[in-house]
């Protein structure tokens, strides 16, 4: 009896719960129709309703490319199977199925962070699935030696032929060891330093692009900027390592030993100098302050304020002192972070050149070696990446993405961005991205990133001095790759 | 007097507890109301006006009931298939004196202590080989055998079952699979229904391994849909979409825990024989 119960009651509880799906099922239009009416009441001015009613509309197509996993026609004769790691190939795969009624598209969006497992399991597995494989720069060294690519330079892909119409630091990046073609992207991601025109007009006297440039040419000129600043009552940056796509102008590891030059630890010494001089907000980047100080006036904080917490923000906001922060360090793709924050601000902001060259993420696109479907699959990549109508397309669906093919960015150079003064960014950042230098990228960056950053965050609040944090970061590395040779 | 100020003292920090407890809860299901880069900017107690908008751009990206389903079809028969293995393994394990029983305890004991991660590479080329990788089985199947379970409800036997009821029924002729049906599995049901909650936690929850082997966006179970709104690139907006999500997927843990552990309290009470 009391089995038949627990399954009576069980299936009760199925029922209710496919009850409030119905229920949710017939709310979703009623909700979709709604959010179109604050976006229209919200808006002020006459050009700011043109823009918001068009991204709107924007928005609505994007949201049902976005949906459906399958793109194309079900019962199309070919099939596609994209294992991705951003939505961005969704659309891509939308608008190739537009154009190829015969092809049938289904693209998988896994989680980053569980993307290498997941394409690992499948590669063990020896699967025919997925026919396309992505990756980002740090996870694509180990991709390429475990052999999931396959070779591009081969029949009949001939990749080879379309050197010169990419970005030469992004073309060499889809290269393994051996300078064999594995993987193409379609966007370039190159960092600049995104600044406070009006700020720079006021402290500076100009907001010339050039000129604030060579504010930030190199650490110690910045040391002398933040100074300036400081004493005209704004912050440089919001958090301290703004300038960390900069940092270091060698690889980490050569040849199988770590390698920390000079400049390393200069960048630390800018850190810990810079939030010990008092000429950053204390706040980590990507943090609720970090956010506001785009929009502008934040309230100064000390060291020991946690800006999570409400009480110690509203007490600091109290005391009536508030800064402003004149410079952040984003990659291509921070312009849209950037655009989505900036509120009233907009069109004050202007991008300039860091201290060197650096860059940060990207998607490359390649075949798996073990895909049955491969020149289908070709033919997507190529359309993806080496196609000027595709890439026209994804320039205006994205909304300013900085692709990598270089006849589409000619085409663009003369856009202005109005959030940024009207910059012609594409132009800027082709500049840029001629600069970056592939071969000091290794596959123990991020970790190695990231260790030596917890070594600075222990120097600059005191916790450990130079020689000890530094010490631990060597201890950190050796027991986390016993195959490095460390030298003190 | 005294006792009342204890009482009033007592009820005060049992109330800040409540709470302290509530809060997380509380946020979730406020963040979910909220826009993303609400979210980022600050904390609040207080609703916002974007669920709809939430609401949509989770929409826009997966079918968030599909996933409901999906994860019930998974969820439901691999707890029942756990509590009815579990309970019967158990059962046997106390009450059946045979070689070796001691030796099986052991392993059961050592394979508790194995994490799953561990044999996740080699239990994907098992599928592989038995060519189950897009299919809800080796999700559900495994479930028969839990180590875990088995422990807990052995230890659980022997503390509830009374022999004497067991003889009498064998002695009046019941059939050993009858005793276990009519007897042994009411008087365990407060054990099971417990070890039942942590199952459908368990199963309704599970990332990795459904990650690993469903290909399909079809089959996807809810953790794992929910997991790909990170992976957009506008990670911002979704803040909420993905508390949103959330918020609506605790629901049936609530129904499944509200349903058993009205249970439980209803079976402490009624034993099988009055002492």
């Amino acid at each position: 009896m009391r089995a038949r119960k627990i399954s009576a009651m069980l299936m009760a509880g199925a029922m209710v719960l496919s009850l409030t799906a119905c229920g949710g099922g017939t709310d979703k239009t009623t909700e979709a129709a709604k959010t179109e009416e604050p976006a229209a009441t919200e808006v002020k001015t006459e050009a700011t309703t043109e823009a918001k009613t068009k991204e709107a509309a924007e928005e609505e197509t994007d949201a049902e490319g976005n949906k459906i996993a399958v793109a194309g026609n079900q019962d199309a004769e070919q099939k596609l199977v994209i294992w991705t790691l951003s939505n961005d190939l969704k659309q891509f795969a939308g608008h190739y199925c537009e154009n190829h009624p015969d092809v049938q598209i289904e693209t998988v969006v896994i989680a980053p962070a569980d993307y290498p497992t997941k394409v690992q399991a499948a590669m063990r597995g020896r699967q025919a699935e997925p026919d396309i494989i992505v990756g980002e720069p740090q996870m694509l060294e180990t991709m390429y030696e475990a052999g999931y690519f396959e070779d591009l330079n081969q029949e009949p892909y001939n990749a080879q032929d379309y050197a010169d119409q990419e970005v030469d630091y992004a073309w060499q990046i889809g290269q393994d060891a051996d300078g064999i073609q594995r993987a193409i992207t379609y966007q370039i991601t190159p960092a600049g330093v995104f600044y406070r025109r009006d700020i720079a007009e006021k402290v500076f006297g100009t907001s010339d692009p050039e000129e604030i440039g060579k504010l930030f040419a190199d650490y110690d000129t910045i040391k002398t900027t933040g100074q300036t600043l400081k004493d005209a009552g704004y912050k440089i940056f919001a958090s301290e390592g703004e300038m960390n796509y900069w940092a270091g102008d060698s690889a980490w590891v050569v040849d199988g030993k770590l390698n920390v030059d000079q400049d390393r630890k200069d960048y630390m010494d800018l850190c810990v100098y810079l939030y010990q001089n008092d000429m950053t907000a204390y706040v980590d980047a990507w943090s609720t302050t970090w956010y506001n100080a785009m929009a502008g006036e934040i309230p100064v904080i000390d060291a020991d304020t946690s800006v999570w917490d409400d009480a110690a923000m509203a007490e600091a906001e109290k005391s009536g002192n508030t800064t402003e922060v004149f410079a952040y360090g984003l990659p291509t793709w921070g312009t849209l972070v950037m655009r989505d924050n900036v509120k009233d601000l907009s069109g004050q902001w202007g991008v300039c050149s860091g201290p060197s060259y650096g860059f940060g993420g990207g998607t490359y696109i390649g075949i798996s070696a073990l895909s049955e479907n491969k020149d289908l699959a070709w033919d997507f990549l190529k359309s993806t990446t080496l196609d000027a109508d595709t890439l026209n397309w994804w320039v205006d669906v994205s909304e300013g993405d900085v692709v990598s093919f270089l006849p589409v960015l000619e085409q663009h150079k003369d856009d202005e961005n109005q959030v940024y003064g009207g910059e012609k960014l594409y132009d800027f950042f082709l500049k840029q991205a001629e600069g970056i230098d592939t071969s000091r990228i290794t596959k123990y960056d991020e970790p190695l990133k990231k260790a030596w950053g917890e070594a600075i965050t222990a120097i600059k609040t005191g916790t450990m001095d130079e020689e000890s944090a530094i010490s631990n970061f060597y201890d950190v590395v050796e027991s986390t790759y016993p195959e490095l040779t460390v030298e003190r | 007097m005294a006792t009342k100020i204890k009482r009033t003292l007592l009820y005060i920090a049992l109330t800040l507890l409540a709470i302290c407890c509530m809060i997380p809860f509380a946020l979730m299901i406020i963040n979910a109301t909220r826009t993303g880069s609400e979210i980022a900017n600050s904390f609040s107690l207080v609703p916002g006006k974007a669920l709809a908008d939430n609401w949509a751009t989770l929409s826009s990206y997966f079918d968030l009931f599909k996933g409901m389903r999906n994860s019930l079809i998974v969820a439901i028969p691999a707890t029942l298939l756990t509590a009815y293995f579990s309970a019967m393994t158990a059962y046997a394990m106390t009450v059946y004196k045979f070689k070796g029983n001691k030796l099986l305890f052991g392993v059961i004991v050592v394979f508790m202590m194995i994490p799953g991660q561990l044999s996740l590479i080699g239990f994907y080329d098992l599928v592989t080989n038995l060519r189950l990788v897009n299919s809800y089985l080796p999700l559900i199947l495994p479930s028969i055998a839990v180590p875990g379970t088995v422990f807990f409800l052995r230890q659980y036997c022997e503390t509830v079952l009374p022999m004497p009821l067991l003889e009498a029924a064998r002695m009046d002729g019941a059939s050993e699979l009858h005793i276990f049906h009519k007897i042994v599995l009411p008087i365990l049901s407060p054990g099971i229904a417990t070890m039942s909650i942590g199952a459908f936690i368990g199963n309704w929850n599970s990332y990795l391994i459904p990650l690993i082997l469903l290909n399909s966006p079809d089959k996807f179970t809810l953790p794992v849909m929910i997991a790909s709104l990170n992976s957009s690139t506008d990670i911002m907006r979704n803040q909420g979409a993905i508390y949103l999500a959330v918020a609506i997927s605790v629901i049936p843990i609530l129904i499944a825990f509200a349903f058993c552990s009205k249970y439980i309290i209803g079976s402490i009470t009624a034993g099988g024989v009055k002492e």
